[in-house]
């Protein structure tokens, strides 16, 4: 057991002390959480302005112009799809691994997966255009009693994000459901009270509910692992199914799949280290879940690597010569900057972590998170925004101009991420406090008794 | 729980809360227990088995593959057009649809199945229940005839009970 308190030397945690820690993050908002909301609330202002103008104005608002239709909305849509994905994979897959650092963590993750999903889902929409139009998608006939294209990528990903949406979203409302009850009991107002009462459902935690939910936990898990794999190979098949010079290739799903877990775990660090900081989690979530952590980060961006290595042997030892033109442009033409800006943030700076006093030096991986993250945004805009700018003939070559109301819309993703997930700290519980009581050992008053 | 008094043994260890159920379990009596956490120790002195939640989420999972590959194909077959040479049932692809459907159905179904055993929504709660139960207490408690309180009590404080209430039971 390596919780605080479970070495030698420190005062054992106790289950009304993980109680009390985890429910003071729900005190009343201070000044520094005011001033959180409202910088993300402005940043929802910028989008929702630049969305509004894109509506009333069209398209051509955004900066989208012929061979680049997709531009930074899709690539920002696989960015936070890609974000979403870890966490199921620290929440569920984990789980059926019994790895004890995510207990910790995965509340943030599972919060994280959810509000990042949302934020993904409104690209396409946003991308629609005529976004009144939305309800298209949808597997039903048109007036002309003809059905969507079973067959397309495109479909295929209306039903893997829905699908994932719907079942993170059920797994963290599902595994929020005793740690409200805690909140319910403890909560001092009426207001609170009521809150609490009604979202845990009437939570009694008897041993028929403890078992029925468990067994139901782990169906949840079960059925959220393979998602973990589905969800971005679809999306790497919305590119892969095409014909399109560096899209084109088998090794997109792993290499998706990979780069969403390197992006997502990233993304956690990044809203998790001001969160420990901020509610005083330095007790419940210690230097070894960073450690963890870090050595996922150095897995993934392994296999990253490996794979932008991949893509260009591929694209030479194919002889191909569109191939091969592709991946010299990505590297030397005029936006080479997103390749080498990719390169060092997603290759190069993670390998720092092979030193071990880094992977717990706090501030180190804040900065390094980040670049992770700009490094993986960075990497969509290459698939993207490259490819689609270089095609097979220099007649159809473009080039991508970014303008106000696309950046905006961007900034605005950020904004509305970052204010679901500031609301989310101050009313739920952003860490289990039932995982954290699993971890300790219960209560006994015979050292020694008991069979597990 | 159909008598018409409820003992409430609160327990702040686990071994006196297992010691306290073999005791009220030797009596035949009904009782519920409560627990912070979930116990396997609980669980197997208890309820011991499996739980039936997998049978709803199998026949989640079941109505979900066939339903989903049943929607890709008689949509395919009741507007017949052939797309970039590919089959009119292109089994391959609608793989994805079924799979997709699988996890969505069979999650869903999970989820009423939670629901179902574990009774909830119960926004009253039910009579013995203490809210130190979900905080950091662990709980007993028998329903048993006005005779037999003082019986049940007396075992429950034998196991190591710190406080012993007496309801009415509905």
């Amino acid at each position: 057991m390596s919780m605080a308190g479970q070495h030698g030397g420190d005062k054992p945690v106790t289950y009304d002390e993980v109680n009390r820690t985890i429910l003071k993050m729900l005190e009343p908002p201070t000044v520094r959480w005011y001033f959180m909301l409202a910088a993300c609330l402005l940043c929802v202002a910028v989008g929702a302005l630049a969305w509004t103008r894109q509506i009333l104005n069209g398209m051509g608002e955004a900066g989208k112009s012929h061979p680049d239709m997709w531009g930074c909305y899709i690539t920002t849509f696989v960015f936070w799809v890609g974000i979403a994905h870890s966490g199921t994979l620290i929440s569920a897959v984990l789980f059926l691994f019994r790895a004890r650092f995510r207990m910790p963590i995965y509340r943030l993750a599972e919060a994280m997966t959810v509000f990042a999903v949302l934020t993904a889902g409104l690209f396409p929409l946003i991308h629609l255009g005529r976004v009144w139009f939305f309800y298209w998608l949808m597997p039903y006939p048109n007036q002309r009693a003809l059905w969507p294209n079973f067959r397309s990528p495109l479909l295929w990903d209306v039903f893997a994000v829905s699908t994932y949406l719907t079942i993170s979203a059920t797994f963290f409302v599902v595994g929020l459901i005793p740690d409200l009850a805690v909140a319910r009991d403890m909560a001092k107002s009426k207001i609170r009270q009521a809150l609490y009462s009604v979202t845990s459902l009437g939570w009694s935690g008897n041993h028929r509910q403890w078992k029925h939910y468990m067994a139901a936990y782990l169906f949840f898990a079960a059925f959220a692992t393979p998602l973990v794999v589905s969800v971005h190979s679809v999306v790497s098949w919305d590119f892969a199914m095409s014909i399109v010079p560096g899209w084109h290739s088998t090794i997109f799903p792993p290499y998706f799949v990979a780069g969403a877990i390197f992006s997502g775990v990233a993304m956690v660090m990044t809203l998790l280290i001001p969160i420990r900081k901020m509610f005083g989690l330095e007790r419940l979530v210690e230097p070894w879940h960073f450690d963890a952590m870090s050595k996922l980060i150095i897995i993934t961006s392994g296999i990253l690597t490996y794979a932008y290595g991949m893509e260009f042997y591929t694209a030479w030892f194919s002889n191909n010569p569109y191939e091969r033109d592709q991946f010299y442009f990505r590297a030397f033409g005029g936006m080479a900057v997103s390749f080498w800006g990719m390169t060092f943030c997603n290759c190069i700076f993670p390998q720092l972590l092979w030193i071990k006093s880094l992977r717990t030096n706090i501030p180190f991986l804040f900065v390094l998170s980040i670049l992770i993250n700009i490094g993986m945004w960075l990497e969509r805009f290459n698939i993207i925004v490259q490819s689609l700018s270089h095609e097979y003939i220099p007649y159809a070559w473009g080039w991508y101009n970014f303008s106000w109301v696309d950046v905006g819309i961007v900034i605005g993703s950020f904004g509305w991420f970052g204010m679901w997930m500031t609301l989310f700290v101050k009313f739920f519980p952003a860490v289990s406090i039932m995982e954290i009581k699993e971890l300790l050992p219960p209560p006994r008053r015979r050292v020694g008794a008991g069979s597990h | 729980m159909g008598a018409n008094k409820a003992v409430v043994g609160v327990f702040s260890y686990l071994d006196d809360t297992l010691d306290a159920v073999k005791s009220v379990q030797s009596q035949q009596l009904d009782f519920r227990v409560y627990s912070p956490v979930p116990s396997h120790e609980i669980e197997e002195l208890v309820v011991p088995g499996k739980s039936p939640v997998r049978f709803l989420t199998g026949l989640g999972a079941i109505l979900g593959i066939t339903g989903g590959f049943t929607l890709a194909i008689w949509t395919s077959l009741d507007y017949p057009l052939r797309v970039s040479a590919k089959d009119i049932v292109s089994v391959p692809g609608f793989v994805v649809i079924g799979y997709e459907c699988t996890i969505l159905l069979g999650g869903i179904f999970t989820l009423l199945a939670l629901l179902h055993f574990c009774r909830l929504p119960d926004v009253l709660r039910k009579i013995g229940f203490d809210p130190r139960f979900s905080l950091d207490k662990f709980g007993v408690v028998v329903a048993c005839d006005r005779e037999q309180v003082e019986g049940v009590r007396d075992r429950l404080i034998q196991a190591g009970a710190e406080e012993v209430q007496i309801r009415d039971a509905l």
